[in-house]
């Protein structure tokens, strides 16, 4: 193996994690503090990670000549390079970087998790010699990236909401006003930014929030600079309107690839079948958010379930369970 | 007289009946349309696919046995769950979820996905402007109408009550994705039914230098040579024998007698006759010599043994089963090595006194083990064999093409966002005020950014109008 291309492929390695992590630092507090500084300091940061990783992915495929998605190490990096591209697209599209921080860490995580799968260059094993190694698994793997995406929105949903309801308990604005401590501060509302109205402010789906934050109750007024829970459930929905096609048409190239490799489309592999009960949590996720009865909050849920059973098929199929997709030697 | 009279309390009596089914019918049907019910469907699926998932299926008893305590060993077996893919229970989920697909396709999805054209009130939809506008009440309707075509909606307009109405609709096809997508589901389920009902599979196991027939198309299959290639590879957790390539070269005769010289590896079935020939498996078969005495025994295996066979010593209650086949004996410490490829051959041999196990041994290739009371056993030499699947599936065009009417479903349903957009002038002092609103089929959020624009857009485009009733579209309570 040339050195000079295994140091490149190194330090590229380093660059992406280091960028993921100080950038989930800086989205993190830009989240806290909604200071436009640091969103311009913490997107560059996911774009250099988000290019590292790429770049890393496929200086592997130029060392080596085999397809660099064949192990958890590649598909895992895949994943958090394809999560940070699509945090990148939504917050550029729709003017959503705040869940920038939470995209950013779960990458690092990811990516960081990653490298303990790393066992240098393998060549595939026979079963993964398919062209449709290079159709199937980036599709399934975006789909997994968009989940990952939609999950972070949704807990931002139900964080707020979460919230919303609090305040409602705590009875409003004149409950939030006593909450204040006598004489003091609590100096959250104190930045241009965070009191500059979000782009949906002429309404408010939180009414309690918007009355304490009127009241000046500083958590409450913060708490009213995050998007509002419909623009939240849009979003998630959005995020989740990507996924669940590719899901769907990772599914199908799957039945297709195990119809040509071993001669059935379905053969109740565990790896199948999560995927299976992954797409019907999405399914139920869709159909759910057709009412708006069950919009929001319910689906919020679901989203997050969603992603648990994601996790579930990618990690623990691969690690704990054994079956034909297992192909660690 | 008797006949009448009963036939008079007879005929109100069926009709009451026939009445009492309808409104059960109507209610099964309202049930299974629900969403909700359909979800909850949904969600059992899930968990029951989970469950699959998570306990290992198609063992036996005695696997669960010893992997779970009593009581959840007792519970797989009793619910069936270790094969719960193929149980009752599983199979009447799915027929109930196609039920609530049907109804719900009947009774919701086709009736109501193009509302007709029809007047609303504006001001109760939550999203909805009031736009003032200079021109006249005939002049700003043809300027809007114009103003919509441009941005590619659909405008039709419509007298109702003395008012006239326009109508833009966008991507009033997409309406159609939810149903499309549910008619892929139908066509994939029609194309698994022709499978189960014309198609077949098997598999088989072919010892170099001999052949094999399948039985429903008689295709003969003769093993020339089955290669594999195995690689040593170094990797940060020391040197990992990663498997390369298993090739089989075959002859192949078909239905017309012709034979063809066929290539067979993974992920490259070969096809003979419709029915798809793939490789699947390989293995390394044993030539046993058993003696006594030192004298051939008469019933030893005449044949190559694969793993998993064995045979019975003649003359005894005891057999031999070939366990295994290892590639490389470590010379050191007479231990199986990590190298699969044959260097320094053995197999692990188990004996048996009837049903019970008496031993294990690892046995060299081409060395002599005493079974004791002179019998021996000789592991001469082996055979690589290939393993292969085969399979005909007639259904798999419909499957294929379900396949893409459900993504294509899925695609129009998720990104193209059927939207109408319903407008009415009415003239006011110094002009003409345009009544906006907007719905959607995904609800009101998914659509105010754009519904901003397009009043911000209509604003710039008309002339200015001299006051606004509502200067910025609303969102009400939804």
């Amino acid at each position: 193996m040339d050195p000079t291309r295994v140091l490149i492929d190194q330090r590229l390695l380093e660059i992406g994690i280091g960028a993921y992590v100080t950038g989930a630092l800086v989205m993190f507090a830009y989240f806290l503090l909604r200071t436009p500084v640091l969103r311009s300091i913490g997107m560059p940061l996911a774009i250099l990670g988000c290019a590292a990783q790429f770049a890393e992915l496929g200086t592997r495929w130029w060392m080596t000549g085999v397809w660099p998605l064949t192990n958890l190490y590649g598909s895992l990096s895949l994943f958090s390079a394809v999560a940070v591209a699509i945090f990148l697209v939504f917050a550029y599209r729709f003017d959503f970087a705040l869940i920038g921080g939470p995209v950013l860490a779960v990458a690092a995580i990811a990516f960081g998790y990653a490298t303990t799968w790393n066992e240098g260059y393998m060549p595939a094993v026979p079963a993964l010699q398919s062209y449709w190694i290079k159709i199937h698994v980036p599709i399934v793997i975006t789909a997994y990236a968009s989940f990952m995406v939609a999950a972070c929105v949704s807990l931002l949903y139900l964080f707020k909401d979460a919230a919303e309801r609090r305040f409602a308990a705590r009875g409003g604005s004149v409950r939030a006003l006593a909450a204040t401590p006598a004489g003091g501060t609590i100096d959250l509302s104190l930045r241009t930014a965070s009191t500059a109205p979000p782009p949906d402010a002429h309404r408010s789906d939180t009414p309690a929030i918007a009355g304490a934050a009127a009241a000046g109750d500083a958590t409450a007024i913060w708490l009213a600079g995050l998007p509002s829970l419909a623009r939240l459930d849009v979003m998630q929905y959005r995020v989740i309107a990507v996924g669940l096609p590719l899901l769907s048409l990772g599914i199908i190239t799957g039945a297709m690839w195990a119809k040509e490799a071993w001669g059935a489309y379905w053969q109740w592999d565990p790896k199948e079948t999560a995927a299976l009960a992954s797409w019907i949590v999405y399914a139920m996720f869709m159909h759910l958010h057709t009412r708006p009865e069950w919009r929001g909050r319910t689906t919020a849920w679901i989203s997050v379930v969603g992603f648990v059973s994601i996790v579930f098929c990618f990690l623990g199929v691969n690690i704990w369970i054994s079956g034909l997709h297992s192909y660690k030697v | 007289m008797e006949a009448r009279r009963g036939a008079r309390l007879v005929v109100p009596a069926a009709l009451a009946a026939l009445r009492g089914a309808r409104e059960v019918w109507a209610e099964l049907v309202r049930t299974f349309a629900n969403v909700a019910f359909g979800v909850s469907l949904l969600a059992v699926w899930a968990i029951f696919t989970l469950i699959g998932v998570v306990i290992e299926q198609g063992k036996d008893p005695s696997f669960y046995a010893g992997a779970y305590a009593p009581p959840i060993a007792r519970l797989i077996a009793r619910l069936d769950l270790a094969n719960i893919y193929h149980s009752p229970a599983y199979i009447g989920v799915l027929g109930l979820i196609l039920c609530s697909m049907a109804a719900a396709t009947f009774t919701k999805v086709i009736p109501r996905r193009i509302p007709r054209l029809g007047p609303v009130k504006i001001d109760a939809i939550p999203l909805h402007a009031r736009v003032v506008v200079d021109g006249d009440v005939e002049t700003v309707r043809a300027r809007l109408a114009a103003f919509f075509a441009a941005r590619g909606w659909q405008v039709r307009k419509r007298a109702f009550g003395g008012d006239e109405w326009t109508f833009a609709d966008k991507n009033n096809w997409a309406r159609r994705g939810v149903l499309v997508a549910h008619v892929g589901f139908l066509i994939i389920a029609i194309g698994t039914t022709i499978y189960w009902a014309k198609g077949y599979s098997g598999q088989f196991a072919v010892l170099s230098g001999e052949s094999a027939t399948i039985p429903e198309n008689g295709a003969k299959i003769a093993l020339t040579r089955f290669a594999y290639r195995i690689d040593p590879v170094r990797t940060k957790a020391g040197i990992v024998y990663q498997p390369i390539d298993y090739v089989s070269n075959a002859k192949v005769t078909g239905r017309d007698g012709v034979t063809h010289d066929a290539v067979i590896r993974v992920n490259q079935p070969y096809d003979v006759d419709g029915t798809l020939v793939y490789q699947a498996t390989y293995g390394f078969a044993i030539d046993f010599r058993v003696t006594k005495d030192g004298r051939p025994l008469a019933g030893a295996p005449d044949r190559p043994l694969k793993e998993g066979e064995g045979f019975p010593i003649a003359g005894t209650s005891r057999s031999i089963q070939y366990v295994r086949f290892v590639g490389t004996i470590d010379r050191a410490t007479g231990a199986p090595a990590a190298d699969p490829r044959p260097n320094d051959p053995g197999i692990v041999i188990q004996a048996f006194d009837g049903d019970n196990p008496i031993g294990s041994a690892l046995v060299p290739l081409g060395q002599p083990v005493d079974l004791g009371a002179g019998f021996a056993l000789t592991p001469a030499r082996y055979v690589l064999y290939s393993g292969f699947q085969y399979r005909y599936d007639p259904g798999m065009i419909f499957v294929g093409i379900g396949a893409f009417v459900l993504l294509s479903g899925l695609c129009a349903s998720m990104y193209f966002l059927p939207a109408r957009l319903f407008a009415i002038v009415r003239p006011v002092a110094g002009g003409s005020e345009v009544g906006l609103a907007a719905t959607t089929v995904k609800g009101y959020d998914v659509f105010e950014d754009r519904f901003r624009e397009i009043v911000a857009e209509l604003r710039r485009a008309e002339p200015p109008p001299r006051t606004d009733v509502a200067p910025t579209p609303t969102v009400g309570a939804v």
